[in-house]
């Protein structure tokens, strides 16, 4: 008898030119008690519509037009407002993507759970405050008490999603539905929130839906999945079965496009090529708030003494976590942050500077790629406008020949000409990306920086844009350095991998050592995260402590 | 990725353009259109009123006061003029004053703010303050203080709108500066070795002119409500000229025994206002303008 039953249903909204669509078509699902069901799919594809609807809760504008949901004994769509109050938050829990955005940011952290231990249980005083002390214990936060009195925004991300997590096991829910809950984590910080969550649902015996676009979550905490797109379960079976055999087509292409540490090496650059950057000691410390009549706080540098060397031809892989410097590394070499110390090199070249006071030569032979697309390209400019200005500035040439070079370099990205008419929100996020790169190439660089440049995108998508940038090296030999808080990214494109925690670079090598023999714990932990293998070591509390009085 | 595999997902999801056509959006709100008509009945009939107004202005008809007649269809003044055909002409200068002096704050207030927000520094500190400074004056006395300066003139009634509407352009068009600044494409720009001049003309300002619409058409019904109430009190528009706010404040003395002097100078400025802000909401909706200076709505 299964516990959580969705029949046939759809969900159907009205889209922008008044048509009705479908969100949800005909799902049908089944999970007994205490089993975890994954929901993967890529945006757009109705997973996070289907599984808020399993709360009862469908958006404003869309509505259910047929079906049924069943928890134990319960029409959970026939429930009346005031018994879908009662409902959420007691017998069923959600646990949303954003963990500061559903914290109320002006109440201390422990007060808002009280609240929530009022609302949905008959504790009261000290009693609920006991609940709260249980249940941050519970979720694995340190000193329950201290953090208790601490705003939202004094809380690391992962102790964020803690507290949050807490929250939903307030009214000792029957089901958790988690939307994406670890996307914005870090990876090692994700690894032991997926720990807790498998832990809990072991402990309580509640039945879990956990929709995430990434299928190595997806098979670390479901024994079943469904894949979805556009509004259909196009697939459904256990977890392993379709991860290692997908039957649909979709899945398999999914499936496929997981980007996986243990890839084959790209093609390697020819040995013995020239240097084409190199940095000495390159620290930056960002610039301390001014204060009104007090000395300025000392800041931790966001750089601490990098050394590289890339040569002609090769990718340098930079990989690291939030606050680990990695940007801050590419807006240095691009020219977008001025102060640093130490020496960059390029050719044989002295780099001084941001790019106001770079030649025009030099800016044009260093070029950036951003991380988000939609804000890399110009809104109110057409795709032809955007290829055409450093085709005519750095190369002088001719409005004509401009265009005729900006279809070429399309062409080239895998676009036809016609797109040179569209501006970025008629692209769909891949093709943003292309242009994004299209710009970069049209300047004919030396190195090419390129920063997330896939973070953004749907798993199917990065793994096209990866195969793009893989022939650009290999029919360009393109020089780049590829910055990314993925190994498994890191590890398909690059020739060289240096790992930075913290604005120190902890460990720079040739890819298959780095990769096969991590000299540097923090590597190693990090190919840990990577592969889904769980860390022998115990739940590191102190370093998300150490983090969080870093930031505070 | 086999070739087949990415051929099937570069198909569909979204790759299509949106229907990108917005004003078509706009019109199937009956707000909107309801809007639009009232706004072009208005330019109409202020452009046209002179040649389809059945008598002139400043004829004499009648000894006095007299109520609607066939001849007169809302009767005549207390001169003895035609009182429809004053009407048709009393949003006119109005609306002149306010699209001159309104035209003349955007423009200033906009390149202000752009200057401000894009440039920082000292240049910012010292237009912010400039526009704190006159937003400090309470807006009836500042009007007061320009009048008695420069005159009720039309150029000079341009004049004072244009001076009491820049800072608020200013403030609305810098906090929209600094949010589309903060955009990589403007980051680009800067790395490409763009000078500051191109990057505010060509990157930034196209991405400014929807906010900018928004607001010229919303202080625009602002600036003619303000303009009424000046002639209202005597500090505007005077005598021969018809004004609804002139109009409305002759009237107010035989409010009791003639209503009609009242209520039709006050539907016509109304409808003209409700008009403006009907279109204005429905087309801002339809091309995604947020944000805009709801503060200037009346």
């Amino acid at each position: 008898m299964s516990h959580l039953r969705v029949e046939n249903l759809s969900i159907a909204y009205r889209d922008d030119s008044g048509k009705e669509a479908f969100a949800v078509a005909e799902a049908n699902l089944a999970v007994a008690r205490g089993e975890s069901l994954g929901i993967v799919g890529e945006s757009g594809s109705g997973k996070s519509t289907l599984a808020r609807s399993l709360l009862g809760y469908v958006r404003p504008g869309a509505r259910i037009s047929q079906g049924r949901i069943r928890l134990g004994e319960r029409d959970v769509l026939g429930l009346s407002a005031a018994e879908l109050r009662s409902f959420r938050g007691g017998r069923a829990a959600m646990v949303p993507q954003n963990p500061l955005s559903s914290l109320t940011p002006h109440l201390r952290v422990g007060d808002q759970l009280a609240e929530l231990v009022r609302a949905h249980t008959p504790l009261r005083g000290e009693v609920a405050r006991k609940r709260v002390h249980d249940l941050m214990e519970r979720t694995g936060l340190p000193d329950p008490d201290a953090l208790a009195r601490r705003y939202p925004h004094e809380l690391s991300g992962g102790q964020r999603q803690r507290a949050v997590i807490a929250a939903a096991l307030i009214g000792t829910p029957e089901l958790i539905v988690l939307d994406e809950p670890t996307t914005a984590l870090d990876k090692t910080v994700e690894a032991r929130v997926l720990a807790l969550i498998e832990e809990i649902r072991a402990d309580l015996g509640a039945t879990l839906v956990y929709v995430s676009h990434d299928l190595n979550v997806i098979r670390r905490v479901c024994s079943r999945v469904i894949v979805m797109r556009n509004g259909r379960i196009v697939e459904a079976g256990r977890a392993e079965t379709v991860l290692r055999a997908p039957q649909s087509s979709y899945a398999r292409a999914l499936v496929a496009a997981i980007p996986r540490i243990d890839v084959p090496a790209p093609p390697s650059a020819a040995t013995g090529a020239p240097v084409v950057l190199r940095t000495s000691g390159l620290s930056f410390a960002y610039p301390a708030p001014r204060r009104l009549f007090a000395a300025p706080p000392k800041t931790a540098p966001a750089l601490d003494a990098i050394d590289l060397e890339i040569r002609r031809g090769e990718t340098l892989g930079v990989v690291g976590e939030s606050g680990s410097g990695k940007s801050t590394l590419a807006a240095l070499i691009a020219g977008a942050l001025a102060g640093h110390r130490g020496r960059i090199q390029l050719g044989d070249r002295v780099v001084n500077g941001p790019a106001a006071q770079r030649t025009p030569d030099l800016r044009r032979r260093i070029q950036l790629v951003f991380q988000d697309p939609l804000s890399a390209l110009n809104p109110t400019q057409t795709v032809a406008e955007i290829l055409s200005r450093p085709l005519r500035l750095y190369h002088g040439i001719g409005l004509a020949e401009a265009r005729d070079q900006a279809a070429a370099l399309l062409a080239e990205m895998g676009m036809d000409a016609e797109m040179l008419a569209r501006r970025p929100r008629q692209l769909s996020g891949g093709q943003q990306q292309r242009v994004g790169l299209a710009r970069a190439l049209a300047a004919r660089p030396d190195l090419v920086i390129c920063d997330e440049v896939t973070s953004a995108l749907d798993v199917t998508i990065q793994a096209q844009v990866l195969d793009l940038f893989l022939r650009l090296q290999s029919e360009h030999g393109l020089t780049s350095i590829f910055i990314s808080h993925d190994l498994a990214v890191i590890a398909r494109v690059s020739h060289q991998i240096a790992v930075l925690e913290g604005g120190r670079l902890r460990e720079i090598g040739p890819r298959d050592r780095i990769l096969g023999a991590p000299q540097h714990p923090y590597t190693q932990k990090l190919i840990l995260a990577a592969t889904g293998k769980r860390s022998a070591e115990p739940v590191d509390i102190d370093a998300e402590v150490k983090q969080l009085s870093l930031t505070l | 990725m086999p070739a087949d595999l990415s051929a099937l997902l570069s198909a569909p999801s979204g790759s299509e353009p949106p229907a990108a056509r917005p004003l078509a959006r706009a019109l199937r709100s009956p707000l909107t259109v309801i809007g639009l008509a009232l706004v072009g009945f208005h330019l109409f009939l202020a452009v046209f009123a002179p040649i389809i107004a059945p008598y002139t202005i400043s004829g004499i008809h009648t000894t006095g006061l007299t109520p609607p007649t066939a001849e007169h269809w809302l009767g005549t003044d207390q001169i003895g003029r035609d009182y429809l055909s004053r009407l048709m002409s009393g949003g006119r200068v109005a609306l002149l004053v306010a699209l001159i002096g309104v035209s003349a704050a955007v423009l200033t207030g906009a390149a202000l703010g752009l200057l401000a927000a894009y440039r920082g520094g000292w240049l910012d500190d010292a237009i912010m303050r400039l526009t704190d400074a006159l937003m400090a004056v309470p807006e009836l006395l500042l009007i007061a203080i320009l009048v008695l300066t420069f005159g009720k003139e039309i150029w000079s009634l341009a004049i004072i709108v244009a001076i009491v509407y820049t800072p608020g352009v200013v403030r609305v068009v810098r906090a929209k500066t600094l949010t589309v600044a903060a955009l990589d494409f403007v980051r680009a720009a800067e790395l490409r070795g763009e000078r500051p001049a191109r990057i505010m003309a060509r990157e930034i300002a196209p991405n400014l002119l929807g906010l900018i619409s928004v607001e010229f058409a919303i202080r625009c019904s602002s600036a003619i409500l303000k303009i009424s109430a000046l002639s209202f009190l005597g500090l505007g528009i005077s005598q021969p000229t018809p004004d609804w706010g002139l109009m409305v404040q002759e009237a107010m003395s035989v409010v009791f025994t003639d209503p009609w002097f009242l209520v039709a100078p006050a539907i016509a400025l109304s409808s003209l206002i409700i008009g403006i802000n009907f279109a204005v909401d429905g087309l801002a909706r339809a091309y995604g303008v947020t944000g805009a200076g709801s503060e200037g709505l009346a």
